[in-house]
């Protein structure tokens, strides 16, 4: 068990900077993901902590100890790899004992740990299986056996979800919530997929091009992105160029309250999530909000995604209110607190 | 690995490589070398006006019957194979086991112990001391190399494309032609060299088979290397090589090089 | 559902549109039955005596009884093994090394990657021929020897052609052998060999640890293979012996050569038995060293 921590992080390829300026702080016992589009430097940040790629600048604190010119082998740090990349040539009781034959414990130690992992991971009664027999989800659960086997202070996974189909998916992701909720073992993984990322992490730290954008709760990243980009990776739409002024949020929409602090009259940019958006039908009419005209709707299950074009702006909303039809007269209200307006937007001025 | 180590591990390869070719070159440069001479006392192309102009152009017609029996083998050996290889990299059957290793055998038994049998047949046949027995013999054995090669190929190709193709319309000979045989054809291409290159060395078999009658390059050479003429042997010897090497560039620039693996 | 329990690859069809499997397989068949197999048992025919063209049509077997009984044989059959033994063993040990190698220079120096491969396409024969003129009594390496003044004659210079310890054979198999073997090995190296070293470091296997654990067993299948063919190879192989090697005793291929071209035609029945021998060896040979893999297999050691 232990904190790990990533200061000032620069990893390159060749001369190809894939990492700059990455922080990142995850405490004992924490589940944290590691949330990026694919390409964004993930599966390099794991590899440098594991010891696999040395950062060309920066730390990498476990317990609070420098651990950068530890060999991976020297590191209390287990990486699962995106593929379950198992030993071929060992069956999988073999294979999930490698690391303790590695560490030189007793045949019996090992039979032991082995047993009590396999029936951890619902791999009862297959440690005699040849890997090639085993399913893909088995697959993933012997590698992940093989890591947890060893009680690492840290345990990197790289998209561990990402090679099942969505059923075994959500059984792997309840599989690894439940086994890291036991073993308590800091975990930091990776995934592309925010629903994921939103659901298992306690910590959450968004990655985009190499750099980190934000990292603290998903209620955090979700209800209270830093900039427009994280919202935008979050689903959000709606994006308002705008004045701050008293409570008063002025762009080509009108004059929205807010909830925010007052500004100083500098441009700046406004953003709400479609869902919070209310839409009434005008003729049930609700005083106040904006006309506006049904444009587009695309039925999504539990509610519908529709375009409202207000004057020469469209709004995407995302409504459970009946059926909408196209050219529809509907009013949009925009609760003061759900609007969030980012801080100054340095790059456009 | 530092880069010392880098440097001498590229260094000796070169040198191990290189020594071989380097005694050859100097041999058939030689006119006069007597020991203890680190060079030849005199330099000269005599080997090589030999090869040329030597009785009825020996050592030319040599190497042309070479690489007709070569080329031929090595067609030959890919047609045969292909549809072979399609079906064992492409479907599971009963009896594949046993039918692989049998089409694969003649890989590890030696070509003397068949060639020897097969002798006493084609003399019956009237295929000994012929172009067609010779080929054949060399089939033997190039077969089972092309047979592993496209298997490999077969084994990563994706039938789907075909179908797909069928479902837009093309006829099953355009898709055989238009689809399998340019997504194989680096496959085929490895297969004729390996095929090319195996019968290309081939010697006892020749000798059986072709009965001294059919000279190819390596029965010329053996029986340069009788005569003890060095200096022609060692040039010969690199006419032999010469043919490998075009093929290995021409693998090296077609086929990203790496696909040799495999090839005797 | 798991793979094994169906047994079908999720790409192997049962269908093969259109035409039968039989007719894909023919061809290759009927070359290999026809000829391998064809050439295989006329040998046999021939070697149990059964030549009608010389009114011989009573099977014996005395010419095997003949070969078997010589001890002039055991001596061939000893150099053929030795050669062949250490001649593989030296190939695959030093192939090892030079595929790990060569994987670290992975990127760089990719001429030495071209050159590597120069050995596959050249001629046995032409790598005898090279090792004659360089080991030779009045060869380059013996000039070289006496330029820096080791030696003043040819006759001091070790004979290392024509020689007991058959190092010129051998020597001329190790050249050729290594670059077969290296590449095969590199092949799995470069598919498997890096991730599953990463995924050891991780589990804290230490360099040595990763060789012996991971690299060797990862290799292992592939090296196996190839040992197997350059052992099968240079145990029926003519030519670099009848250059290289002593009169007496000779290699078995020799042996059984001499025999068969012999001008007495009642001596070619024993060449062909010998022949035969070889290629039961070489069969002995693949079947032994399955029958050992599979051992290892079982005895793998369990957690
Ligand atoms: N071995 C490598 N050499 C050079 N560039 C690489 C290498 N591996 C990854 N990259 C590059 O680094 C970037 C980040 O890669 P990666 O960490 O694998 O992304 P992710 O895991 O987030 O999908 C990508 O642009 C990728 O092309
Ligand atoms: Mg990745």
């Amino acid at each position: 068990m232990g904190s790990l921590v990533l200061k000032d992080l620069a990893i390159h390829y060749d001369r190809q900077v894939v990492v700059e300026d990455f922080n990142l702080a995850i405490g004992e016992g924490e589940m944290a993901a590691l949330l990026g589009p694919s390409g964004a430097g993930k599966t390099t940040i794991l590899k440098a902590v594991a010891g696999l790629l040395a950062p060309t600048r920066g730390d990498i604190l476990i317990d609070g100890r420098a651990v950068n010119t530890l060999p991976p082998e020297k590191r209390d740090v287990v990486m699962v790899f995106q593929k379950p990349l198992l030993f071929p040539f060992m069956n999988v009781a073999q294979n999930i004992a490698f690391g303790l034959k590695m560490r030189g414990d007793g045949s019996e130690r090992r039979r032991t740990a082995v047993s009590r992992i396999l029936e951890l991971t619902r791999l009862e009664g297959l440690g005699g299986r040849k890997v090639h027999a085993l399913s893909g989800g088995q697959q993933q659960r012997v590698a992940l056996a093989r890591a947890l086997v060893l009680e690492p202070a840290v345990l990197l996974m790289d998209e561990p979800l990402s090679n099942l189909d969505a059923n075994l998916r959500q059984e792997m992701r309840e599989l690894i919530l439940s086994i890291q909720s036991e073993l308590k073992i800091t975990t930091l993984f990776v995934t592309h997929d925010q629903s994921e990322a939103l659901m298992m992490a306690q910590r959450l730290a968004l990655l985009l091009g190499g750099r980190l954008r934000q990292a603290g709760t998903p209620q955090d990243l979700f209800h209270r992105p830093a900039d427009p980009e994280v919202a935008r990776f979050f689903g959000g739409g709606n994006f308002f160029k705008g004045r701050l002024q008293g409570g008063v949020f002025e762009c080509a929409l009108g004059r929205l309250p807010v909830s925010a602090a007052s500004g100083n009259g500098h441009v700046r940019t406004a953003t709400i999530r479609p869902e919070d958006i209310q839409l009434t039908l005008d003729a049930a009419g609700r005083p106040g909000g904006l006309a506006g005209r049904v444009v587009r709707t695309r039925f999504e299950g539990t509610a519908t995604r529709a375009w409202i074009e207000c004057d020469v702006h469209e709004v995407m909303v995302l409504t459970a209110a009946g059926e909408l039809t196209l050219g529809q007269e509907v009013r949009l209200h925009f609760p003061p607190e759900k609007i969030r307006v980012f801080p100054e937007d340095k790059a456009s001025e | 690995m530092k880069r010392s180590g880098r440097f001498s591990a590229a260094a000796t390869i070169l040198a191990a490589v290189g020594l071989p070719f380097a005694t050859l070159g100097l041999w058939s440069l030689a006119d006069r070398w007597f020991f203890p001479g680190l060079l030849p006392q005199s330099w000269g192309l005599r080997a090589w006006s030999y090869i040329l102009t030597s009785a009825g152009g020996q050592v030319v017609n040599a190497l042309w019957q070479s690489v007709a029996v070569a080329a031929v083998t090595a067609a030959a050996a890919v047609l045969v194979a292909l549809p072979a290889a399609r079906a064992l990299g492409l479907y599971e059957f009963r009896g594949k086991d046993p039918l692989s290793v049998l089409l694969t055998l003649p890989i590890i038994v030696p070509p003397l112990s068949v060639a020897m049998g097969l002798h006493l047949w084609f003399i019956r046949m009237g295929l000994a001391e012929t172009f067609i027995g010779v080929v054949a013999v060399h089939l033997t054995f190039c077969l089972p190399y092309a047979v592993f090669v496209l298997w490999g190929v077969f084994a990563n190709y994706n039938p789907d494309f075909e179908s797909q193709a069928r479902s837009l319309g093309a006829s099953r000979p355009a898709v055989w032609l238009r689809v399998m045989l340019p997504m194989i054809m680096p496959g085929i291409v490895v297969a004729g060299l390996f095929a090319f290159l195996l019968s290309w060395s081939q010697y006892l078999s020749t000798l059986i088979i072709g009965g001294g009658r059919l000279i190819t390059l390596p029965v010329l050479l053996f029986a340069l290397m009788g005569s003890g003429d060095r200096p022609v042997a060692a040039a010969v010897s690199l006419v032999f090589v010469m043919p490998a090497f075009v093929a290995l560039l021409f693998s090296a620039r077609h086929l990203g090089g790496r696909s040799l693996a495999g090839v005797r | 559902m798991d793979r094994a329990e169906t047994g079908v690859d999720a790409r192997t069809r049962r269908g093969t549109g259109g035409m039968p499997l039989a007719m894909l397989l023919l061809p290759a068949l009927a070359v290999t039955v026809l000829l391998f197999g064809g050439g295989l048992a006329l040998g046999v025919l021939q070697a149990l005596g059964y030549l009608p063209g010389a009114g011989l049509t009573r099977l014996t077997g005395a010419h095997f009884i003949r070969v078997l009984s010589d001890p002039d044989f055991f001596l061939s059959f000893g150099i053929t093994l030795y050669v062949s033994v250490v001649s593989t063993l030296l190939a695959a040990g030093i192939s090892v090394i030079a595929a790990l190698v060569l994987d670290r220079l992975a990127g760089q120096y990719r001429p030495v990657h071209f050159i590597f491969q120069l050995p596959l396409t050249v001629p046995h024969l032409v790598i005898a021929v090279a090792v004659m003129f360089l080991l030779a009594p009045a060869g380059l390496l013996a000039r070289i020897a006496v330029a820096v003044g080791l030696i003043q004659t040819p006759a001091e210079f070790p004979l290392l052609v024509n020689d007991r310890w058959s190092v010129g054979i051998i020597l001329t198999y190790v050249w050729k052998e290594i670059p077969f073997i290296t590449l095969m090995l590199l092949a799995v190296l470069r598919n498997t060999g890096r991730d599953l070293i990463d995924v050891g470091r991780t589990l804290k296997a230490s360099a040595w640890q990763r060789f012996r654990h991971i690299t060797l067993p990862t290799l292992f299948p592939a090296l196996g293979a190839a040992s197997l063919i350059v052992f099968a190879y240079t145990f029926g192989a003519f030519e670099v012996p009848y250059l290289l090697g002593r009169t007496h005793p000779m290699t078995l291929p020799v042996r059984a050569y001499k025999d068969y071209s012999d001008i007495d035609l009642m001596a070619r029945p024993e060449g062909i038995a010998t022949g035969l021998l070889i290629a039961l060896v070489v069969a002995a040979a693949v079947v032994i060293a399955q029958a050992l893999t599979r051992a290892a297999r079982r005895r793998g050691i369990v957690i």
